[in-house]
């Protein structure tokens, strides 16, 4: 027993000192942190194509998911090799991350889009990539049913739609027409994304009026009623178990097993949709979050990748950045590997995914309305507001109630 | 050198390693965090934090949502030690009658505890929202199909101890097997001659002879139901939300996930602090006082 | 009444094997969904898997992908757990032993010291002993945060309470004679300790690896703060959170990466059964 401790003890120093004492790669050389773990593997790759062009190497750090990313990059940066690129989310990011960022200026993608992320004229983040959301529908289902999304534009329209669909459940083989989720596991659908109708539909692109006073602790009483008309109308028409425990499978899986005719999500679900095999047709209409005509979805670059102004290869750092949105192989990296709709209008190549070509098209038409909700304060969204969401859902809260917890938990914003 | 000088040199050389690494790893970042607590600290490298005081705490009293946490965790505890002690002792006594297959069912009985916390939560949310609908349907029971179980804060609640007993309950029993085999077989014999039924049995003899067990049984799973965390987190996330005097409050957040989410969501780590500081203050109070009553009564039977 | 005892032990025969049927039902679960398709799980997920041949390529499929890396993880879980495995028991029976012998107040204090460790929640030293790493490579140099030492340090730090709890109770019932007479024969403490109590501790001391081996394999936040989730280091437990993606929740490889990462130890577990039971059993009422 005596040696066979003793062989395991040298066995496990030396192991130490082989591995422990760190590794210094700080010459040159990026390392970047940041949060889709669905393109980790494609990021990774093309970073080894950057590799093989340019000779600086380029390390991937991902992580997300149920170790969230937020609190993870605080430890990035307590650590001794801080990351050179990071990802931060709108203005909640910004003000949590002032201190660290270095501003970008005359690099080439800078006019090639205009969604980065300023902040009093100074340019601090860089797109990753355009995301959008509105009604995704199912475009056989809706033609069966009779229905023509073009007229789905308002209340009206979706309330006499939803019913008539609904009068059809049998027909058309599904459980509910709209898959929607309102449980603990998908906070982030309610509290953020459907929220963001109050803060923006209807509004030209970077109004921002409700926002501010949503963050100066003032309500707009009318346009919330109106948006709780339309938040107890997709509630109505859901699956109660997708809607009160679903999570993200369960919901994307009613819709994709044409279970649902409508789903409430984003382009970002076209990855899942193809690896489960569907393939039926499908587009975007807007939410009619409050009253009068609707005629744009949101669309976004709701995460930047910005730079690390503490960081010895921020050059480095900004030129692979540069490259991913000007060059030919950064362009078939972001919408042929990763699948993604790239912010930069030198980008000739079309997605193929369903839904993200259908924000193209939107894109084209440049119907859009502006992404917000990262600009609500932290923990606002996901924390404060989408319990609410669960309690009205579950019939614990009426619509009245509803209405009145949530403005006044915009008024302790105050 | 003189025999007593030389007596400390070997006390500490002994103790050194693990003591040394307990305080720099616990004692010194405890102490740390009691004074981060009084502070506005984020966490972000290089900000400096200002001296705040009592604030964090005041706040942390008049919070709804930690009253609420806190009263919740007490449940859940009482709950869980009840439920976790009971099936475990029943577990003991049944592999430690003479069977072929003690030995199977005890390997068998462990085994769940050497499945994490957070996968752990997972497979029972997966089974609780999938799997039971599922039987239900086979076996044509519409009210098993149809319910939501993550949806009821009752029944979440229920479901949490469930999977927490299944992961638990197999350790605990390994003690109570211990404390089992330990008792005089010769005792029981003559208690059987005196033509004692099971009953009599098990509460005159059995039970005093195991209160051992019970102080360090209690112990543990007071403790560890009180700082539960990972399964929380995958099965219910906080869980369904209900009402609490009229706001809106997560059914299952109990307060170490309450303290996570109050530091990170809200990205307000000193809050957290000095939620987690209050957090140890009750659980060594409680524990202690536990444990003071258990010796007690051990002396006594 | 000899007959109903019979029954009476049929049925309790019965009872237990049902038990012992529910009990490893999760597991059945986690087994038969490995080997299925995403979205077969969602549909199906309490029947027999289509075709079995889906489990190795699920298997496949985890072992190569590059943000799990599973074998890079396992040998790292395999280096972290063995090494804390190995310093938390030395260790705490060393000090445990110093402190059972030596009745001061001191030794005393020091012991009540590493029992609150035992209640201390880990959210208390979270982040403040991130920040202590930090400082520490800042003065001195040294990387403590995304190393092997680093992690181990910190779990004998952890480990050290409830190990020195156990040594302590079991070294209060060796007689004080052997040692004594081994001090007249000459013997130093080093020796007294390694060659004489060390072999007497062999129970408790497997009841103290099994309890810290299952705790730092299965282990997720302690490596999430000091080796970091995505990093060069990671832990199984690690690995498979990174890999469960942000919003997107891949149930048929979720499931066999549960299953790959629960086997090593369950199999761990069989072959050293007896030992371990009859450790656990001797060991944990002293």
């Amino acid at each position: 027993m005596k040696k066979f401790l003793a062989l395991l003890l040298v066995m496990v120093l030396a192991l130490t000192l082989f591995t422990g004492c760190g590794s210094s790669d700080e010459d040159e050389s990026v390392v970047i942190y940041q949060n889709k773990v669905e393109i980790n593997d494609q990021l990774m790759a093309f970073a080894t194509k950057y590799e093989e062009e340019t000779g600086v190497k380029v390390t991937v750090k991902t992580s997300g998911g149920d170790s969230p990313y937020a609190e993870n990059l605080k430890a990035e940066f307590q650590s001794d090799r801080q990351p050179d690129i990071f990802v931060i989310e709108g203005m909640g990011g910004y003000n949590t991350w002032e201190s660290k960022l270095a501003t970008f200026s005359g690099d080439e993608w800078i006019d090639l889009t205009a969604l980065e992320f300023t902040v009093d004229g100074k340019i601090y983040g860089f797109p990753v990539a355009v995301e959008a959301w509105g009604m995704a529908y199912n475009a056989e289902l809706l033609a069966k049913a009779g229905v023509d999304p073009a007229t789905l534009t308002s209340q009206e329209a979706y309330k006499a739609a939803f019913a008539k669909i609904d009068g059809m459940k049998d027909e058309l083989g599904i459980k509910s027409v709209v898959a929607m989720a309102a449980g603990p596991d998908m906070r982030w659908v309610t509290g953020l994304h459907n929220f963001n109708g109050y803060l923006s539909a209807g509004l030209e692109y970077g109004d921002t009026t409700v926002l501010d006073k949503l963050n100066n602790g003032e309500p707009d009483m009318d346009r919330l009623t109106e948006y709780a008309d339309w938040v107890e109308l997709l509630f109505m028409y859901s699956d109660e178990a997708v809607l009160l425990t679903g999570n993200y499978d369960a919901q994307v899986g009613q819709f994709g097993t044409q279970q649902s005719v409508f789903v409430h999500q984003g382009n970002w679900i076209d990855p899942w949709l193809n690896e489960n095999g569907v393939d039926f047709e499908m587009g975007y209409a807007p939410h009619a979050s409050v009253y009068g005509e609707h005629n744009s979805i949101f669309i976004g670059a709701p995460s930047y990748y910005v730079i690390n102004n503490e960081g010895e290869n921020q050059e480095a750092a900004k030129a692979f950045l540069n490259y991913m949105a000007t060059n030919k192989d950064g362009h078939d990296y972001m919408v042929n590997e990763a699948k993604m709709i790239p912010a930069f209008t030198n980008v000739t190549l079309k997605p193929d995914a369903p839904l993200s070509a259908n924000v193209t098209e939107w894109l084209a038409k440049d119907a859009k309305y502006t992404w917000l909700q990262n600009d609500m304060p932290d923990g606002f969204g996901m924390g404060t507001i989408a319990p609410l969401y669960e309690s009205f859902a579950k019939g614990d809260l009426t619509k009245a109630e509803f209405i009145e917890q949530l403005a006044n938990k915009i008024k302790e914003l105050k | 050198m003189n025999r007593y000088k030389k007596d400390r040199i070997y006390f500490w050389i002994f103790l050194a390693p693990a003591l040394l690494s307990f305080i720099v790893v616990v004692i010194i970042p405890f102490f740390m965090g009691i004074f981060y607590s009084m502070t506005d600290w984020t966490a972000i490298a290089g900000l400096k934090p200002n001296w705040v005081g009592l604030e964090n705490y005041k706040e942390m009293f008049s919070d709804l949502a930690f009253q609420y946490s806190f009263m919740r965790t007490f449940l859940f505890t009482l709950l869980s030690v009840l439920s976790i002690n009971f099936v475990a002792l029943a577990f003991a006594f049944l592999v430690t009658r003479e069977t072929k297959l003690k030995n199977f069912y005890r390997a068998g009985f462990f085994i769940p505890n050497l499945i994490g916390g957070l996968v752990l939560g997972y497979i029972w949310q997966f089974i609780f929202k999938n799997v039971v609908p599922a039987i239900g349907s086979l076996l044509g029971i519409e009210a098993m199909e149809k319910v939501l179980i993550l949806a009821d804060p009752t029944l979440a609640l229920f479901g949490l101890i469930f999977a927490f007993t299944w992961q638990y309950a197999g350790y605990i029993m390994m003690i109570y097997v211990a404390a089992l085999l330990n008792v005089p077989q010769e005792l029981i014999e003559a208690s059987e001659l005196d033509g004692a039924g099971p009953w009599h049995k098990f509460w005159n003899i059995i039970v005093p002879m195991i209160a051992q067990a019970f102080t360090i049984t209690s112990f543990l799973t007071l403790v560890n139901s009180f700082k539960q965390y990972d399964i929380i987190r995958a099965l219910t996330n906080g869980g369904p939300t209900t009402q609490f005097n009229d706001v809106v409050v997560n059914s299952t957040e109990m307060l170490a996930v309450h303290i996570y989410n109050v530091a990170f969501k809200y990205n307000n780590m000193a809050e957290g602090q000095a939620r987690a500081i209050i957090f140890f203050l009750i659980l060594s109070i409680v524990a202690m006082t536990q444990v003071y009553v258990n010796k007690k009564r051990e002396v006594e039977m | 009444m000899g007959i109903s005892r019979k029954w009476t032990g049929i049925l309790i025969t019965i009872f237990t094997g049902i038990l012992f049927l529910i009990m490893m039902f999760p597991f059945f679960i986690v087994v038969i969904n490995s080997a299925k398709a995403s979205l077969e799980i969602i549909t199906d997920p309490i029947s027999m898997p289509e075709k079995w041949s889906q489990l190795f390529e699920n298997i496949k499929i985890i072992w190569n992908k590059p943000t799990i890396r599973y074998a890079s993880s396992v040998f790292s879980s395999t280096v972290i757990t063995t090494g804390s495995l190995f310093f938390i028991s030395v260790f705490s029976a060393m000090a445990a032993w110093m402190l059972v012998r030596t009745k001061s107040k001191l030794s005393t204090f020091i012991f009540l010291l590493f029992l609150s460790g035992l209640i201390i929640p880990f959210q208390v030293v979270m982040f403040p002993l991130v920040e202590l790493f930090r400082r520490i490579r800042e003065f001195t140099g040294i990387h403590m945060l995304k190393t092997y030492h680093g992690m181990i340090l910190t779990y004998i730090g952890f480990g050290a309470p409830m190990a020195v709890f156990l040594f302590h109770g079991f070294i209060k019932s060796i007689p004080k004679e052997l040692e004594e007479a081994a001090t007249i024969d000459g013997c130093n403490k080093f020796q007294i300790f390694f060659r004489i109590i060390m072999p007497i501790l062999k129970p408790i001391f497997v009841t103290v690896i099994i309890l810290n081996a299952i705790w730092i394999w299965n282990d997720f936040l302690l490596p999430s703060l000091i080796l970091g989730v995505g990093q060069e280091i990671q832990t199984i437990p690690l690995a498979i959170a990174n890999f469960a993606g942000s919003f997107v929740k891949k149930w048929d490889l979720i499931m066999t990466a549960v299953l790959m990462a629960a086997v090593p130890i369950i199999i761990g577990f069989l072959i050293g059964q007896k030992h371990i039971i009859k450790g656990m059993v001797s060991g944990s009422i002293k």
